[in-house]
């Protein structure tokens, strides 16, 4: 367990895209990713990070719900929310999926453009 | 335990207004956002719940308790903010204060000396010299200083800038910490209520047009850039209603719980592009006119 820190949620705004569960699930991620919140380290309860963020209970339950399904949190009757031992992993492993599936996209949209495969090596050189 | 409001079948005429027959349930432990046009039948909901009125026909329940019958009880465990009470008469905030704390027992003096300073309301300010929106505020301090189970807010926001709006949905927000509770808000700021509210119930003319958990409301309605594809009147379609029409072009709202996209096409309409729609652009649709 660690001791619990003040979350850094970015902004949370109805201008913002995406709905706002979205907003506090890519939040919750992030402070994960950062290692800013460890596995076992617990949540505010839904009725505080509500209060606390100015938006409604339903919201807060559903970015809950929809990190407890991918496995990077979990919650315990009566004890509270916490981060998953897997969640780091979780979310590492969802990135490079989608690393890897940007990547693939960007192969197919070069070749459509008549790269050939030493253009595409270079260009990703230059990225990186 | 008991729903926070069962109302059923219940009537209420005024002059050449009905409310009714209104059948509406809200539950406990979140906030439900009132919402429909001026005239409606917003208020007259909210006062028949305190007693301000009496229904014509039907039962009203307000915490499992039954108006008229319990009207005290109800009173006691409920809250009701509305822009149109006055205190003018106490002279001062401080008097005031001190005349309404003597009716409830579970009144909480530093409760109240905190939000009055949070409010930024004094003690020794005269009422009658408030702005509009002071005067909210003050009955705001004189709702949450109690330990009401269900707090009612007719146009609470009216009148406040952006830091007391703020300060305002920070309370409620934090009222409902306990799942015991209950809040019910009517308001035009409709871009507030979709963020902090839980359910919204949307009445137009007297009549309840739907209820809804406010994520799920805003995932079943979308607005559809369409074109007709044949001449003459656009084909009738559940679910599907024509908002406006320019020619061969049409804007529609889309009730994705009574239709499926791919009905449109053998209807004779093309979908050109689908957008999401906020609290306000959906009621707006629904109802049509101004809020």
């Amino acid at each position: 367990m660690t001791p619990r820190g003040p979350l850094r949620f970015g902004p949370i705004s109805p201008a913002a895209p995406g709905p706002l569960y979205e907003q506090i699930v890519s939040a919750v991620k992030r402070e994960i990713a950062a290692g800013r919140l460890l596995p076992g380290a617990p949540l505010p309860s839904v009725r505080a990070l509500a209060a606390e963020l100015l938006v409604s209970l339903i919201t807060i339950k559903r970015a809950y719900e929809e990190l407890e399904r991918d496995g990077i949190i979990y919650s315990r009757q009566g004890l509270g929310t916490f981060v998953a031992d897997t969640g780091a992993d979780e979310i590492a492993r969802a990135g490079l999926e989608q690393a890897r599936e940007s990547m693939a996209q960007a192969v197919r949209d070069g070749r459509a453009a008549g790269l050939s495969d030493k253009d595409l090596i270079d260009s990703l050189k230059k990225e990186l | 335990m008991a729903d926070a409001l069962a109302l059923k079948g219940v009537t209420r005429r005024l002059g050449k207004f009905v409310l009714g027959p209104l059948d509406l349930e809200v539950p406990r432990g979140g906030v439900t956002a009132l919402i429909g046009r001026n005239g409606a039948g917003k208020t007259t909901t909210l006062d028949l719940l305190m007693g301000m009125g009496r229904a014509d026909a039907g039962a009203i329940e307000v915490l499992g308790l039954a108006m008229p019958r319990d009207e005290v009880a109800i009173r006691q465990r409920v809250a009701y903010v509305n822009p149109d009470i006055s205190f003018q008469a106490w002279g001062k905030v401080g008097r005031a204060l001190d005349f309404v704390s003597g009716f409830y027992p579970d009144w909480s003096q530093p409760r109240c000396d905190a939000l009055l300073s949070a409010f930024g309301i004094a003690r020794g300010e005269r009422i009658a010299a408030l702005s509009f929106g002071a005067r909210i505020k003050l009955s705001l301090v004189m709702a949450l200083a109690r330990d009401a189970e269900l707090l009612l807010l007719d146009e609470p926001a009216v009148g406040l800038d952006v830091e007391a709006r703020r300060k305002l949905f920070s309370e409620i927000l934090d009222f409902v910490r306990r799942d015991d509770r209950a809040v019910v808000i009517s308001s035009h700021q409709l871009s507030d209520l979709e963020r902090v509210a839980d359910h919204v119930a949307i009445i137009d003319a007297g009549r309840l047009v739907l209820f809804s958990r406010m994520d799920r409301l805003v995932e079943r309605f979308t607005l559809l850039d369409a074109r007709l594809a044949t001449v003459g009147a656009m084909p009738s379609l559940d679910g599907v209603k024509l908002l406006t029409r320019e020619g061969e072009r049409l804007r529609l709202l889309f009730d994705r719980d009574c239709a499926r996209l791919d009905q449109l096409a053998p209807a004779g309409i093309e979908i050109l592009s689908e957008t999401s729609m906020t609290l306000e652009e959906i009621f707006v649709a629904l109802v049509g006119g101004e809020n």
